[in-house]
């Protein structure tokens, strides 16, 4: 029979989350939002704490857990604050290529030092040319002995001005489109390489996000991850394990709306009575606790999927489609049930909306979701 | 130093208490249980001292009905302790009181070593206080309550800590063994790391028997009921203080007769 009970190993995982995103990050989210803060102060504990590099095997210093263990997390930190979530997760992104396509030799090399203390890792695949067609990307990785020289530029890249090491894609041929292009893991200390200035950002303020320029940079071939050309694969591979993950940042948003507005809704009162008696607001709710728990079962479900072998392509990207749009939906309600305060910015509700929104572009855009999910559905049709 | 922790586990802050179909129990189906408030002081002390006194080891112990207590051992266990052990009292009557707990608790100790016994000063569900005095009348060594930064002088071979007693903040000196009460909240228990969550739960946990003899418990509850749900505020509208005043007077006075 199907079982939805976690295990008390699984609780005592998500408490100790939600204790860490009730403590430590929300009480500070609304001051890193208001400032675009980068509160490395909590990211630093997030690591101490096993909270960081948690798809990395124990074995190379992560905390090994199943993707579902991971979406447990993932939603409680993201109730505390989405922002944060997005850069402490990022390391999950940005090491996954390694995992999929790293030889042990090149694991042990760099993982194991990397995790070995707090460090931040950058997944540079989106260009200015475009993110949803990743196959047509410029930047070029040309061989030069035993050795690639980059050139090109990467934008929207999450932790990008923080981290040391970067997991980069990278074309030998952009007449090959996908089948041209490369993965390679960059160190931040490599000549050439350069971050930009931080964006100004409509939500996840407190996540930092970046260009980075490489000019000439030399990566020895033996930091080139899969065969040459295996690149695009390894990408789409890496955004196959990480999708899911992103359905639960967005959960956790939802129910932190859900929350406010449901308490927001006892204590308010108009003609004579709290909001939550009056029909509409009990509508609003109802169908907000159902947008809820849609969005944390499918998420639960494609993790569940992924985490039995299978490779979750359509589960992931419902997930993380319905999830989001979700999240969107429910912060924006509650912000309706908020009336005037839900706008004002001494409320926590507009900040919601906010980060909900980057939850349907990131990731792979919630359009690009739609066409892998008809096209895995269709299939069966055809 | 050999430290034993006595720890207990309290429904969560959040739970909202069901009275049992008995009327003298709390329904503790669904309820969650952690680790107390005090106990979470405790074992932040005991962690603290063995970190500081070379070679100890920090052992803890929960009595009480299973699993509600393996929870809170192997909590202790994810912050740093050593050992785990519990003291089953599932088949024992549920209704045990602290004298009860107190007696299953020395009758583990009496194989387990200990130069020194931590227990919260009291626990945050029913907040009775006793069991730490019980247990050292039953080991027969002195005990102390209300106990902050409690500190090994190892040169003179004896414990130093704080009390916050009627009269202000007492300075104390102690021989070991002897079973300590701490307060809560004053060393800013650390978190559990996840890596040590998950070796926790594969932790072993030793059971000790119950002790022979009777065990109907000194004391019982004669009736659990609910607060009265509140009756709502009402709020005085004011200008100066001196009008807040004189208007709540007139109310006490005419309204609630608390004054003639
Ligand atoms: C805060 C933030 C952090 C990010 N972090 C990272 C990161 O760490 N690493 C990284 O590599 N990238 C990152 N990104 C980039 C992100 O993944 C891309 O923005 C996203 O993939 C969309 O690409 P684009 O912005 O170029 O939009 P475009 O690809 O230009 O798309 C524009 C619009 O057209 C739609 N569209 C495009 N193609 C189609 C199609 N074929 N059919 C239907 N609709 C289509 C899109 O859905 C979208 O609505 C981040 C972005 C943001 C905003």
């Amino acid at each position: 029979m199907p079982d939805f009970a976690l295990t008390s190993e699984q609780e005592s995982l998500r408490d100790m989350a939600r204790k860490f995103a009730r403590t430590e990050m929300a009480p500070h989210a609304a001051e890193c939002d208001r400032a675009g803060r980068f509160p490395e102060e909590i990211y630093r504990k997030a690591y101490d704490l096993g909270l960081m590099n948690l798809n990395v095997p124990s074995d190379y210093g992560g905390s090994g857990l199943s993707l579902f263990d991971q979406c447990l997390i993932v939603e409680e930190l993201a109730y505390g604050c989405g922002g944060m979530t997005t850069s402490i997760i990022a390391n999950c992104l940005a090491l996954e290529p390694i995992l999929l396509a790293g030889t042990p030799e090149q694991r042990t090399r760099v993982l194991s030092p990397f995790c070995a203390s707090y460090q931040l890792a950058a997944f540079c695949l989106t260009e200015p040319s475009g993110g949803s067609d990743a196959g047509n990307l410029r930047t070029r990785a040309r061989r030069d002995g035993d050795h690639y020289v980059l050139t090109g530029e990467k934008c929207f890249i999450t932790n990008a001005p923080h981290a040391s090491l970067y997991t980069v894609f990278a074309t030998g041929d952009p007449n090959l489109r996908h089948k041209g292009i490369s993965a390679f893991m960059v160190p931040r200390s490599a000549e050439g390489l350069t971050p930009g200035k931080d964006e100004e950002k409509m939500g996840h303020r407190a996540s930092s996000t970046s260009t980075v320029r490489f000019d000439g940079v030399r990566v020895p071939a033996s930091d080139r991850l899969g065969a040459e050309g295996d690149g695009f694969s390894i990408a789409m591979r890496t955004l196959d394990q990480t999708r899911t993950p992103i359905g639960a940042l967005a959960t956790g948003i939802a129910q932190a709306a859900l929350d406010h507005a449901a308490r927001y809704s006892l204590k308010r009162e108009t003609f004579g009575k709290p909001i939550s008696e009056h029909q509409a607001i009990q509508i609003k709710l109802a169908n907000m606790a159902q947008s809820v728990r849609a969005a944390r079962l499918l998420t639960w479900f494609s993790a569940w999927t992924i985490d039995s072998g299978h490779k979750g392509t359509l589960e992931s990207s419902i997930a993380k489609c319905f999830a989001s749009d979700a999240a969107l939906h429910v912060a924006d309600e509650a912000i309706q049930t908020f009336g005037g305060y839900g706008y004002m910015k001494e409320y926590p509700v507009e900040k919601l909306l906010r980060d909900a929104k980057l939850t349907q572009i990131y990731e792979g855009a919630n359009e690009i979701q739609r066409t892998v999910i008809a096209r895995e559905l269709l299939r069966d049709y055809a | 130093m050999e430290i034993v922790v006595c720890v207990k586990p309290i429904p969560e802050a959040e739970t909202r208490l069901r009275v049992g179909a008995d009327g003298t129990t709390f329904d503790a189906e669904g309820v969650k249980f952690v680790l107390a408030g005090y106990d979470e002081s405790a074992v932040e002390q005991a962690l603290l001292l063995k970190e500081a006194i070379p070679g100890s080891r920090v052992h803890v112990i929960s009595a009480g009905p299973s699993p509600r207590t393996d929870e809170v051992l192997r909590a202790s266990v994810a912050l740093g302790c050593d050992l785990a052990t519990c003291v089953d009292l599932s088949s024992a009557n549920s209704a045990a009181d602290p004298i009860a707990i107190a007696r299953a608790l020395a009758s583990a100790l009496a194989t387990v070593p200990h130069d020194l016994v931590l227990c919260g000063k009291q626990a945050g569900d029913d907040e009775a206080g006793l069991v730490a005095p019980a247990l050292g009348e039953l080991l027969g060594v002195p005990d102390f309550g209300y106990v902050v930064d409690l500190r090994w002088d190892a040169a003179r071979k004896l414990l130093k800590f704080q009390r916050w007693g009627e009269s202000g903040l007492e300075l104390w000196e102690a021989p070991t063994p002897c079973v300590i009460g701490l307060q809560q909240a004053w060393n800013d228990p650390r978190t559990a790391k996840l890596p040590a969550i998950l070796k926790s739960r594969k932790a072993p946990i030793a059971r000790a028997a119950p002790p022979a003899g009777p065990t109907s418990p000194s004391s019982r509850p004669e009736r659990f009921e609910l607060p009265p749900p509140r009756l709502g505020a009402r709020l005085i509208e004011y200008k100066t203080p001196q009008e807040a005043a004189e208007k709540l007077v007139k109310l006490l006075r005419e309204e609630a007769k608390v004054f003639p």
